[in-house]
């Protein structure tokens, strides 16, 4: 069976700017929902070169762009209109978003990203904060959609176990080492002298001036 | 023509390499001089081939043939020349070729200072540099040629990623790769000394400046990476434990461990079973780090064009070069014998600590980097490793090692005098106490102000611990000034290396405290004349000029005032631009410098009612942590020109054996597992990355995100329809009857790939639902008519936030749902006809 690898087909992040605040529904704005705007500036590049028809999605957040380093989208993700107006309320959401993995961007927080996806989830996260949720509780409901993979601190459970106590594990067994050098070592050398040779020792030593 | 002149370099370069493989092994281990003797013109040779194939592709990329390939790709005629030549090794192929011109220059530098070497062990330890650069060329050709042609040639390139295109990929790439290739020579050192059978004082006086060369390369790399990211990503931050950058964290853990524990060689021919496996570690990590960057076994923000069938050469070279030197080591490293004995407290006592914890950290690195490869192997729950884990871990790990760096130095050699040792630390002490309750006093206790305030204590007794060795060996306080001066100018080279060094890990350690603990951020929308604050700085924006053009891209750039208590302290200018090719944007930040602290500026999008986003960051001593990395380099060097490591000169003293075969015919059964653990290790790691590897190529790449929907019911749902004059949709109308609910939208490339299928589908008598994910009505409507409408239902996901409740991270999705709204099977990504009729109609008859 053949999968199709994911990085041929746009993600949530390749709208173009679709659905603006305007365009909501009516009834269901909130403080928060008013910010439901996908990010300008996104575009469906396809790149066409000499017969070769390649899909760029660039919003995969340049997962198929050759590049040697970082490429990173400029982060600039948080954006102004999402943030409450409970300074409190808002840094509990952005410690929230820092400890939540942006699903299509690889490895940023949706704090750090720009990815639409990521907004949503932040405007979600902020939803629930405002809906009195326990910060537990937020990332559980993220949790309880997307598994596990979405906290960037991995839960602590049996199946983390090694992750967890594994530096403890590699310290061990670097103490371990170097006791069973010590060990190994602690044989005598060489033999102690002979009392013929404590003699002449005493004498050299006597003789110096 | 000059693509096939490059070309055909190369491949003569693989045969040379070929031959300095193969010959001087041969002669050393038959005693045949002239045999022996080819390595160095070998050596010279691959080095003026290897250059010839660089030289091609820079002029094929500063003269912008787009009938190339990789020109085509990764430059546009519009590039400054600075990017057409570094933008050379701004993608895989020209970053391969970088790294064997890299490796052609140590092996040329080797065999040209290498004359005073023992015959046998340069022979052989340049016939191991050709079967790298044999491996490395042969995966060139094989997967990377950077000279592959394009018939028609395109009128013109795609372009450079506009985060690519500044000064920094100059100089980071190359000193990164100076860095990791430079271990190549410890590593080959290492072999040679392994297949000889003999590791002394000569081997490591040899061996230890090539490691410090490479060290020093390598903490300037990685310096000028965090750097970059800091400067031009605009998120005021400097490490994200990206797996690349774990990548070149792990060898220098490893390296520097190495450059610590071949002291104890050099000085007391001993730890050299650890040595050795350390420098063939140091090596294996970087090759690892390339495996794991351009396999697509893992994830990362750092995009090479992951490549499966690259990952598999790239594993098969990492297999031969670890495993083979790890065997050779399980068979070879237990007849080194050890020399002097020494006490637990003693300078070797102290190196050997600091090294237990070097590589602790190192493999809880690699550990964190590698455990969510192994929880895709062995189907555990999908997991990410990230920032959290190491920010608990580098400190519990480093701390103790930080804490004994200042002790170390002060104890002798075999046996030392910790009481006395501590004595002489009373000073650093005192020092350390104040620095703490003086960050306590002026910060506050809250938690950050304690992880600061345990920061910068360790700093500053590391920092005080220095100056007070360094001040008791040249007898300040005890002495008169010109016999001070006298016995500072008596002291090594390496001794200031040393401290130098240490201080500027002091430093960098002061620079992470300082910002991790006392970042702070504002973000808003500023309108002309608007005046924001930020730790006591008044920014005022005083107008953005838009559409301003640069050499090839459009920018909008903003002038801010930022002024502090009324007095003006610096103008500044971040811009936010567009570049023509690839048509991406970039900010540039704006950052002011006090040399205490960063005033930093990043200009967002406009807001389209005259204001623009702002974000300003406030960054208390990170200028520190650069400056500090930057010391630690100036250690290294200072002492590389010490006179006992001065490339070139290593002493006349050294042994030169007259025999050639050594040591195979004493070599002992090994004496104890330990010395096979690591290849035992290696092996079982090898297992899971060709078990991952299989997966990826099948297509379970590490960005598929299984559901853990699966067998729940379906989320609550209420959605408008599609159509006006519709029944909304709703979780109840999925009952009794099995459905599948496709994701998609008008704006989805794929979508229109997948659309026909579900014509098939219709037919099949299940029900099929749409939802229009994030896209406007009428954008839908006209799809639905264009392509054709198979859905029975069609609702409108506005928001997503529906789709949220599905899980959805990206469209389409199709989940199929039994007849009591259970979640059966979900597809991410577009259907083919294989998932239709193997997967998920015999899955769909089943529930009927």
């Amino acid at each position: 069976m053949k999968r199709i690898p994911l990085s041929s087909r746009a993600s949530v992040l390749s709208p173009e700017p679709a659905e603006g605040p305007k365009d909501a529904r009516p009834g269901t704005h909130s403080e928060a929902e008013a910010a439901v705007e996908v990010g300008p500036g996104s575009r469906r590049a396809f790149a066409r070169l000499a017969g070769m028809t390649q899909w760029f999605s660039k919003q995969r957040c340049a997962l198929m762009l050759a590049a040697v380093l970082l490429v990173l989208t400029p982060a600039l993700a948080v954006q102004p209109d999402e943030m409450l107006r409970d300074p409190k309320l808002e840094a509990r959401a952005r410690s929230i978003g820092k400890e939540l993995r942006c699903l299509v961007c690889q490895n940023q927080s949706i704090d750090d990203s720009d990815a639409p996806l990521a907004h949503d989830l932040r405007v979600l996260v902020r939803r629930r904060l405002l809906k009195g949720d326990s910060d537990d509780a937020v990332k559980q409901y993220i949790v309880a959609r997307y598994g596990t993979y979405v906290l960037l601190k991995p839960p602590f459970d049996p199946e983390t176990y090694l992750l967890w106590f594994g530096p403890l594990l590699l310290v061990l067994t670097g103490g371990a080492t170097v006791y069973l050098f010590y060990r190994r070592r602690a044989a005598p050398e060489t033999a102690p002298l002979s009392d013929e040779e404590l003699r002449r020792l005493k004498s050299l030593m006597d003789d110096a001036p | 023509m000059i693509a096939e002149i490059g070309l055909f370099a190369l491949i003569l370069a693989l045969f040379v390499a070929a031959v300095q493989a193969v010959v001087p092994l041969l002669g050393a281990a038959r005693g045949e001089t002239s045999w022996m003797n080819l390595a160095r013109p070998a050596s010279a040779a691959q080095f003026a081939l290897v250059s010839l194939a660089f030289a091609a592709l820079i002029w094929l990329h500063v003269t912008s043939d787009l009938s190339v390939l990789n020109v085509a790709l990764n430059s546009h005629t519009d590039k400054p020349l600075l990017y057409k030549i570094t933008g050379v090794w701004g993608n895989h192929e020209g970053s391969m070729l970088l790294w064997v011109f890299i490796l052609a220059l140590y092996g040329l530098m080797a065999a040209l200072f290498g004359k005073t070497l023992p015959p046998a062990l340069r022979a052989r330890a340049l016939s191991v540099q050709g079967m790298i650069a044999f491996g490395f060329l042969l995966f060139i050709l094989m997967t990377s040629n950077p000279f592959a042609r394009l018939d028609p040639a395109p009128v013109n390139g795609n372009g450079l990623n506009p985060l690519l295109q500044d000064p920094g990929l100059a100089f980071h790439p190359p000193f990164l790769y100076l860095g990791y290739v430079g271990f190549s020579m410890a590593f080959s050192f290492a072999v040679a000394a392994l297949i000889e059978g003999r590791v002394d004082a000569a081997w490591a006086r040899w061996v230890r400046p090539w490691t410090l060369a490479a060290w020093c390369a390598l903490t300037l790399g990685i310096a000028m990476g965090s750097w970059w990211s800091y400067y031009t990503l605009g998120w005021g931050g400097w490490w994200a434990w990206d797996p690349v950058e774990n990548a070149s964290f792990m060898p220098w853990l490893a390296g520097t461990a190495l450059v610590h524990s071949a002291i104890v060689v050099e000085k007391r021919d001993t730890l050299k079973a650890w040595t050795i496996f350390l420098a063939i570690v140091a090596f294996s990590l970087s090759l690892l780090g390339t495996f794991l960057v351009r396999s697509g076994v893992l994830t990362s923000v750092h995009a090479f064009a992951n490549d499966p069938a690259r990952g598999v050469f790239i594993l098969a070279l990492l297999s031969v070069v670890t495993g083979g030197s790890l065997i050779l080591f399980a068979m070879r490293a237990p007849a080194l014998r050890a020399g002097g004995i020494f006490s637990p407290v003693s300078r070797e006592g102290g190196l050997m600590f600091n090294n237990v914890f070097l590589s602790a950290a190192a493999g809880t690195v690699l550990l964190g980097t590698l455990y969510p490869l192994f929880a895709d192997v062995l189907h555990l729950n999908k997991l990410s490793v990230a920032a959290p884990y190491y920010n608990l871990m580098m400190p519990l790990l480093l701390t103790p090692m930080l804490l004994l760096m200042p002790v170390g130095p002060l104890l002798s050699w075999k046996r030392g005098d910790l009481k006395d040792a501590l004595r002489r630390l009373r000073f650093a002490a005192v020092v350390t106490a104040v620095t703490v309750a003086a960050t306590l006093f002026a910060a506050g206790t809250a938690s950050h102000n304690l992880m600061a305030a345990l920061g910068l204590g360790l700093a500053a007794w590391l920092l005080a611990g220095t100056i007070s060795e360094w001040a008791g060996r040249v007898g300040l306080l005890r002495h008169s000034r010109d016999e001070i001066l006298h016995r500072a100018r008596q002291l090594p080279r390496s001794a200031y290396g040393m401290s130098l060094a240490h201080i500027g890990l002091a430093v960098v350690l002061i620079g992470i405290s300082g910002s991790l603990a006392w970042q702070s951020e504002t973000l808003l929308v500023m309108r002309p004349g608007q005046t924001a604050q930020i730790a006591g700085y008044d920014v005022h924006l005083v107008g953005v000029d838009d559409n301003l053009r640069g050499p090839n891209y459009t920018t909008s750039r903003a002038l801010f005032l930022a002024s502090r208590n009324g007095d003006f302290v610096a103008a500044m200018r971040p811009e936010r631009r567009v570049y023509d090719n690839p048509p991406e944007p970039k900010s540039t930040v704006a950052i002011h410098t006090n040399f205490f602290s960063d005033l930093y500026v990043v200009l967002g999008e406009a807001d389209g009612k005259g204001g623009h986003v702002v974000h300003l960051l406030h960054n208390p001593l990170v200028p520190w942590l650069f400056l500090g990395a930057l010391v630690m380099v100036l250690g290294g060097l200072v002492s590389l020109t010490d006179r006992r490591y001065r490339v070139g000169t290593p002493r006349r003293a050294a042994r030169i054996p007259d025999e050639a075969p050594a040591a195979s015919q004493k070599v002992k059964i090994p004496a104890g597992v330990q010395y096979a653990a690591p290849a035992l290790a290696f092996l079982v790691l090898i297992g899971f990355f060709v078990w991952r590897l299989q997966e990826v190529s099948k297509g379970d790449t590490p960005d598929v995100v299984p559901s853990v929907l699966i067998g729940k019911p379906a989320p609550q749902f209420d959605l408008p329809p599609l159509y006006s004059g519709k029944p909304d949709f709703k979780t109840a109308d999925l009952r009794g009857k099995v459905t599948v609910v496709n994701f998609f939208a008008s704006w989805c490339v794929p979508c229109r790939a997948e659309h026909p299928l579900f014509r098939d589908l219709a037919k099949s008598g299940i029900v099929l639902v749409g939802i229009n994910y994030k896209d406007k009505p009428e954008n839908a409507t006209a799809f639905l008519a264009e392509q054709g409408d198979p859905y029975h239902t069609v609702a409108a996901d506005r928001q997503g936030r529906t789709a949220i409740d599905f899980g959805v991270y990206g469209v389409p999705e199709t989940f199929l749902i039994d007849k009591s709204g259970v979640i059966r099977f979900k597809w991410p990504g577009p259907l083919t006809p294989e998932i239709v009729h193997d997967q998920l109609l015999p899955l769909a008859e089943k529930l009927k």
